[in-house]
C-alpha cells in the first residue's frame, strides 16, 4: 500500500501544503460523517419506539410551533396557510415495503430541514429576537435533525444491506431565493403544516414499522436461535 | 512519538542551536535543551547542555549542577565534544533550577562559569475523571437543554495547572465547555429529548491530557422533573379509613412518561409510608390512600421520575394535609385504677381511670362506666381534657371510691364517639388479702436512651382463688417521684422485658411497678425505682454538728430529697479540715450520722459532706465548728472535787467548831459574870456607895479566893484586847485577886507584866479553877457587904468562890475613880442608889446609851439585879419572884474581883 502511495505521489498535480490541507479536511469529513451516523445496535423495538416517541414529541411542537406562527404573523394568517404553494415538500410518506416507507421517511425529514432553516431565516427578520416562534423554529430544526439520524440508524440496522441515498429520493429541494415579506409568511405556514403533517404520517408508519419489523425480526432472531 | 524520533528531533534541535547566530548582549556560552521544561515526580529527565564556541570548552568541562548539589558524573552522558546530557529522577526534593557549568580554567580566577540554566516545573500528569453522572432538570414546560454534570477528579495535587473539559455528543452534534474542577454543564440548545448522547471529561495539564470514561446514556437518563404540582387529598364520608389523593404532571407526557411514588404520615410524625411503587406506576394523576385510621390527619407527598425509571426522581412535593372521616371506637378503652391508703381502717379508696381507646377512630365524647351490680352511669368528656388529636393518650380520670378492703368489685367500661361505642373493658378489683401473686422478680436497665424493665412471670399454681391462674398480660405502671405523675402501659403475656413507652425525663426517679393480670384481675405489684439517666445531685445534703467534744464530733445530714438527688446515692464522703489538711472519710448511703474521731482539741474544723452517685459528687456547704477544750465531763468532774472538797473542809470545819463550840463561844462571847449571882453584889445597905479607898495596908485582911480558870490564856489574850480597860484596872492598886494575887498586890504594874509573862504558871495548878474573891471583912470599895447568914462577923476576911467566868468590873478594880467614870466603865452597875447624889438623872441617861452600846445580851441581867441591889438589898440572894436563888457555895465576893492573870 505504502508503495502504491508513493506511486501515486507524482501524479498529483497540487501543490504539497494543499495536498496535505485536503487530507485533514477529508478526514474531518469522514470523522464527521461517522459521528453523525454512527449507530448503536440496539434492540428494534426500543429504538423505534424511541423514534415513535420523539416523533410525537416533534410533532406535538408542530402543533404548537404552527399555532405560535399563525399568532405571530398578524392579520390575514390563516389565509397565508391556505394559499396553494409548490415549493414545499409533500408530506405524504410513499413506498411499498418497510424499508421504502421508512427511507421515503427519512429522506422526508432531511427534505424539510432547509425548508425550516429558511423559514427561521426569514421569521428571524421579521420576529422579535425573543419571539418564541425562533425558539420554537430551531428546536424544530435540532430534533428533526436528530430524528432523521436515528431513522438512518434504525434503517441501517434493519436493513443493513440497503445503501440509503445521500439525497433525497424526491430530489432536492428548489428553494427560491428570493421571496417578499407575504410570500415569506405564506411559505413558512405552509412549510409549518406541511411538516406537521409529515410528522403525523410519521407517527402512524412508526407505529406501524414497529409492529410489522420488530416482531418478525424477534421471531427470525428466535428462529435462528433454534 | 518513539525514541527514535525524539532522538532525531533533539539532535535537530541542537545542531539548530548550535548554528544559530546569538543577538543577545550578554555572552552565552551554550545552553540547555529543553528549555523550562515541565516535569513529571517520579520520571527521569533528560536534559542536553550545548557549548559554544565562546565557551571554550569541551564536553569533559561540563557539569551539572541541581543549584547547589554537583550531579554526579555517572548521570552524564557524553553526546559530542560540545554537548553533555545528564539524566536526574524527578522527586520532590528535587531543586527547581538545573544548572550547566564548566570547570574553569587554572588561570581563570572564577573556577565555576554557568554555562546555562533551566527551571524545573515539576508536577504530576492529570488523575482520570471518575463516577461522572449528569442531569437535565425541568424548566418552565420543557426539559432544560443545559445538561449539568459532576465527577470525582483524581486526589492527587496536581501542581501544574490543569484544565477540564466537559464534552457531549450526539448524533450528528458535538458540544463542549470548559469545567471547574468536579462540576460543569454543557448547553445543547435543545434538549435531545429521546436521542442517545455521550458524554466524558478530557482534564489536561502540561504533562498530559486524560479523559474519563464516556457516559453513554439515553436523554431520559439524564431527566429530573419537577414535582407533581396541585397536590389535593380528599376526604370523602363514610370512608373512614380512606383518602382521595391526586395531582397533576409536571410535564407533558410527550416529553416524558412518568410513574410516581406516594407516601404519606400522620401529622407530627416522620414516620412515612410509601404506597407500593407498582400501585402507581401507570402514568395516572389520583390515587386513593386505603386501611387510614379514621379522624386522623395525614400528610401526603408525592413525587414522579421517568416511567421506566431512567433519570432521577423528582423532589417531593409540598405537604399535603387532609383529615379522615370519624368511626366508632374499635378497640378498649385502656381502664386501670389507682389504690390509696385510707385513714380509714380496713377500707381504701380506688382512683378509676382510664385512656382513650388505642383506635378510638375519633373524638371520645364521654365514657360509660358501670360497677359491679349497679346501674351503667355516663361521664362526658370534655373537649379540653381529652384530644384525640394529640399523639399522646391522655389520662382521664374517671371516679374515686372508697372501697372495703374485703371487698371484691368489677369495673366495666365502655367509650363513645359521635359515631358509635367501643368495645367494653373490665376491671376486677379483688380483695385485699386475696390478691393474685406478683411477679417473681422485677430489674431494669437503659439501653439507647430508653428504660426498660425486666420481670420474671409469677409462680402460680391453680389454688382454688376465682380468677384464672394464667397471666393474661402485665401493666407497667410508672410514677415520677418529683411530681407524682404517673403512667401505665400494658404488655403482652409472654413479654419479659419492655421498654417504658412514656416520656420520661432524665435524672428523675421513677418508681416502677409491674401488675400481673389475670383475665382482668389485678395481681399484687412489685415495685423498683429507677432512673432513665442519672446525673449529678442537684445539692449536697444538708448538714449540722449534733455534738463536738474535745476530740471528735458527730456530724448530722439530712437526706437530699429525692427529686434532687438525680440518680442513686452510692455513698457519702465526709471532708474535714483543719490547719490546711483535708482528710476524708466515706461512708454508705444510708449513713445519715457520723462520729469524727482524733480530732485535736480546740481547733477550728471546717467540715463538708459529699454524695456520690455514678455520675458524680456533690459537695454540702462547708460547716465550721471547734472542739473543745475539756471533754464533756471534765469540767463537772473538776468543779465536783472542787465543791466536794469544800464541802468537806467545810464540814471539817463545823465539825471542828461543834468539837470545839464551848471554847468558840467563850471566844466570841466571853463570859460576863451575872452581877446577881455575884457574892459582892450583895452588898450591906449599910454602907455607902462611896467605898473608901483601900490602902495599902489592907492587905493583911486580904483572903485568897480560888477562881475557876478554864482557859488562862484566853483570859489573857482578852485582857490584851481589852488593853485600855486592863490599864484602868492595872492602874487599880487595891485590888488583887486569884492566883498570884500577892504579886498583884506587892506591885499593881508588875502584876500586869505577871499577868502576860507568868500566867501559865497559875494555869498549871489545877485544870478547874474557881473564880475567887478575896473578901475583906471590912467591906470593900466602901460598899457595906450583905451580911451573909453563916457569917456572924461581917469583918472577918473570908474566901468566897463564884461559879461566873465574868471579868471583874472595873467598878470593882477602881472603886477610886470618879463614880461617872466607873459606872460609863460597868454598865452593869450603871444605877447607882438613888441617894447618892443629884445627878443620878444624868447618870441613868448615859447609862442607858452605854447599855445600847452593848446589846441586848448584856440587857437581860443587868437592870433588874441593879434595882434589886438599890432598893431591896434585904432581898439579895433571892430571885425577883421571891424564890430563893441559888445558894452561892462560896462565900460572897466583897470586894469585887479581876481578872486572872
Amino acid at each position: 500500500m505504502s508503495g502504491h502511495v508513493k506511486n501515486m505521489y507524482p501524479q498529483l498535480s497540487i501543490s504539497q501544503a494543499a495536498r496535505t490541507l485536503l487530507s485533514l479536511l477529508l478526514v474531518a469529513a469522514i470523522d464527521s460523517v461517522n459521528a453523525g451516523i454512527a449507530c448503536r445496535n440496539q434492540q428494534c423495538e426500543s429504538h423505534i419506539q424511541r423514534s415513535s416517541k420523539l416523533t410525537r414529541l416533534i410533532h406535538m411542537e408542530s402543533v404548537d410551533l404552527l399555532k405560535i406562527y399563525k399568532a405571530s404573523q398578524g392579520d390575514m394568517s390563516e389565509l397565508f396557510c391556505q394559499m396553494p404553494t409548490n415549493i414545499v415538500p409533500d408530506p405524504n410518506i410513499s413506498g411499498l415495503d418497510p424499508s421504502e416507507r421508512m427511507l421515503s421517511i427519512y429522506s422526508h425529514c432531511k427534505a424539510f430541514l432547509p425548508h425550516l432553516k429558511r423559514v427561521t431565516e426569514q421569521q428571524r427578520d421579521l420576529q422579535p429576537p425573543s419571539s418564541p416562534l425562533l425558539n420554537n423554529l430551531t428546536t424544530a430544526q435540532y430534533r428533526t435533525s436528530g430524528l432523521a439520524n436515528q431513522i438512518n440508524c434504525i434503517y441501517q440496522n434493519l436493513f443493513p444491506n440497503l445503501p440509503i441515498p445521500l439525497e433525497p429520493v424526491d430530489g432536492p429541494t428548489s428553494i427560491h431565493p428570493s421571496q417578499n415579506v407575504f410570500q415569506q409568511k405564506v411559505y413558512g405556514c405552509v412549510v409549518l403544516k406541511n411538516f406537521k403533517e409529515l410528522l403525523s404520517q410519521m407517527r402512524h408508519e412508526l407505529r406501524t414499522l414497529k409492529n410489522q419489523m420488530c416482531k418478525s425480526r424477534t421471531f427470525a432472531y428466535t428462529n435462528a436461535l433454534f | 512519538m518513539d525514541k527514535s524520533s525524539y532522538r532525531l528531533l533533539q539532535l535537530l534541535s541542537l545542531a539548530w542551536l548550535a548554528c544559530r547566530p546569538t543577538y543577545s548582549s550578554i555572552t552565552t556560552y551554550g545552553t540547555i535543551i529543553p528549555q523550562s521544561p515541565s516535569v513529571e515526580i517520579g520520571k527521569e529527565f533528560t536534559a542536553t547542555c550545548v557549548l559554544y564556541k565562546a565557551a571554550k570548552a569541551t564536553a569533559e568541562d561540563i557539569y551539572w549542577k541541581l543549584k547547589n548539589v554537583t550531579v554526579p558524573k555517572e548521570q552524564y552522558t557524553k553526546i559530542n565534544d560540545s554537548a553533555v546530557s545528564v539524566t536526574i529522577t524527578i522527586t520532590n526534593e528535587t531543586a527547581n533550577w538545573l544548572l550547566c557549568e564548566k570547570k574553569g580554567s587554572s588561570l581563570s580566577l572564577n573556577l565555576n562559569q554557568v554555562i546555562h540554566g533551566i527551571l524545573l516545573t515539576k508536577g504530576y500528569p492529570p488523575e482520570k475523571p471518575v463516577n461522572l453522572s449528569c442531569m437535565a432538570v425541568q424548566f418552565g414546560r420543557k426539559i432544560s437543554s443545559n445538561v449539568t454534570c459532576t465527577w470525582q477528579p483524581g486526589t492527587r495535587d496536581e501542581m501544574l495547572k490543569t484544565t477540564y473539559t466537559l464534552f457531549g455528543s450526539l448524533i450528528g452534534s458535538n458540544k463542549s465547555s470548559k469545567a471547574h474542577r468536579s462540576c460543569g454543564y454543557i448547553d445543547f440548545d435543545t434538549f435531545p429529548s429521546f436521542m442517545e448522547l455521550a458524554i466524558w471529561v478530557e482534564v489536561e495539564n502540561k504533562l498530559g491530557k486524560v479523559r474519563s470514561d464516556i457516559l453513554d446514556v439515553f436523554a431520559a437518563d439524564l431527566v429530573k422533573t419537577n414535582p407533581p404540582s396541585d397536590v389535593n387529598i380528599i376526604s370523602e364520608n363514610n370512608f373512614s379509613r380512606t383518602l382521595l389523593v391526586s395531582w397533576k404532571h409536571p410535564i407533558h407526557v410527550t416529553y416524558v412518561t412518568l410513574k410516581y411514588n406516594i407516601r404519606f404520615c400522620t401529622v407530627g410524625s416522620r414516620d412515612w409510608t410509601e404506597v407500593p411503587p407498582n400501585d402507581t406506576e401507570s402514568y395516572k394523576e389520583s390515587f386513593r390512600l386505603q386501611y387510614l385510621k379514621p379522624d386522623t390527619e395525614y400528610v401526603v407527598q408525592v413525587r414522579c421520575i421517568h416511567y421506566r425509571g431512567y433519570g432521577y426522581w423528582s423532589d417531593w412535593s409540598a405537604n399535603s394535609t387532609a383529615r379522615t372521616p370519624e368511626d366508632k371506637p374499635t378497640s378498649k378503652p385502656d381502664l386501670w385504677r389507682v389504690v390509696i391508703p385510707s385513714q380509714v381502717k380496713s377500707e381504701r379508696r380506688v382512683q378509676v381511670m382510664c385512656k382513650d381507646p388505642v383506635e378510638s377512630n375519633g373524638r371520645i365524647r364521654g365514657y360509660s362506666i358501670k360497677i359491679q351490680d349497679g346501674t351503667w352511669e355516663t361521664v362526658a368528656v370534655n373537649d379540653s381534657d381529652l384530644d384525640s388529636r394529640s399523639q399522646e393518650r391522655k389520662i382521664i380520670p374517671l371516679y374515686q371510691i372508697p372501697w372495703s378492703d374485703k371487698r371484691r368489685g368489677l369495673i366495666e367500661l365502655k367509650a363513645w364517639n359521635s359515631v358509635g361505642e367501643s368495645p367494653q373493658a373490665s376491671l376486677v378489683i379483688p380483695e385485699l388479702t386475696h390478691e393474685p401473686p406478683s411477679v417473681e422478680s422485677l430489674s431494669w436497665f437503659t439501653h439507647q436512651g430508653r428504660l426498660w424493665v425486666k420481670w420474671q412471670p409469677p409462680n402460680v399454681t391453680a389454688t382454688g382463688e376465682p380468677y384464672r391462674s394464667e397471666v393474661t398480660e402485665y401493666i407497667l405502671e410508672w410514677v415520677s417521684v418529683s411530681d407524682g405523675a404517673m403512667d401505665w402501659q400494658r404488655e403482652r403475656r409472654h413479654t419479659r422485658t419492655a421498654a417504658i413507652k412514656g416520656n420520661l425525663q432524665k435524672f428523675n426517679r421513677y418508681n416502677i411497678s409491674v401488675y400481673p393480670m389475670y383475665s382482668g384481675w389485678t395481681g399484687k405489684p412489685l415495685t423498683i425505682a429507677a432512673f432513665l439517666e442519672q446525673g449529678v445531685p442537684l445539692e449536697g445534703p444538708s448538714v449540722k454538728v449534733r455534738r463536738t467534744g474535745k476530740n471528735d464530733a458527730e456530724l448530722e445530714w439530712m437526706e437530699i430529697p429525692l427529686d434532687k438527688q438525680r440518680g442513686f446515692i452510692t455513698n457519702y464522703t465526709i471532708f474535714f479540715i483543719t490547719g490546711g489538711k483535708e482528710h476524708s472519710i466515706v461512708v454508705s448511703n444510708d449513713t445519715y450520722s457520723y462520729t469524727v474521731k482524733r480530732m485535736a482539741s480546740n481547733s477550728k474544723y471546717v467540715v463538708r459532706v459529699m454524695a456520690s452517685t455514678v455520675q458524680g459528687s456533690t459537695n454540702s456547704s462547708d460547716l465550721s465548728f471547734n472542739t473543745l477544750m475539756y471533754a464533756s465531763g471534765q469540767i463537772e468532774a473538776i468543779v465536783v472535787s472542787v465543791c466536794i472538797s469544800f464541802l468537806f473542809s467545810v464540814v471539817l470545819t463545823m465539825l471542828c467548831c461543834i468539837y470545839k463550840m464551848d471554847s468558840i463561844i467563850k471566844k466570841i462571847w466571853p463570859p460576863v459574870p451575872d452581877p446577881s449571882n455575884s457574892t459582892i453584889a450583895k452588898w450591906s445597905p449599910d454602907f455607902t456607895s462611896k467605898a473608901d479607898t483601900p490602902k495599902e495596908n489592907a492587905l493583911g485582911d486580904v483572903s485568897i479566893v480560888e477562881v475557876d480558870v478554864f482557859d488562862r490564856k484566853s483570859l489573857c489574850e482578852e485582857d490584851k484586847a481589852g488593853l485600855p480597860l486592863k490599864k484602868d484596872k492595872y492602874l487599880s492598886e487595891e485590888h488583887s485577886s486569884g492566883i498570884g494575887g500577892s504579886s498583884c498586890l506587892s506591885s499593881p504594874h508588875q502584876s500586869v507584866s505577871d499577868s502576860d509573862e507568868g500566867g501559865d504558871e497559875g494555869q498549871t495548878t489545877a485544870s478547874t479553877v474557881q473564880y475567887s474573891s478575896v473578901v475583906a471583912s471590912c467591906g470593900y470599895k466602901g460598899q457595906t457587904p450583905c451580911p451573909l447568914p453563916q457569917s456572924g462577923s461581917s469583918q472577918t476576911p473570908s474566901f468566897a468562890r463564884s461559879e461566873s467566868t465574868q471579868p471583874l468590873l472595873d467598878s470593882e478594880e477602881h472603886p477610886e475613880g470618879p463614880e461617872s467614870q466607873r459606872y460609863l466603865r460597868n454598865p452593869y452597875f450603871g444605877r447607882l442608889p438613888a441617894g447618892n447624889n443629884g445627878d443620878s438623872g444624868d447618870l441613868e441617861d448615859l447609862n442607858q446609851m452605854e447599855m445600847k452600846k452593848q446589846g441586848l445580851a448584856l440587857r437581860q441581867f443587868c437592870p433588874l439585879e441593879e434595882d434589886f441591889q438599890q432598893t431591896t438589898p434585904t432581898e439579895e440572894g433571892q430571885s425577883p419572884d421571891g424564890q430563893p436563888g441559888p445558894d452561892p457555895s462560896y462565900m460572897p465576893q466583897l470586894s469585887g474581883y479581876r481578872p486572872q492573870c
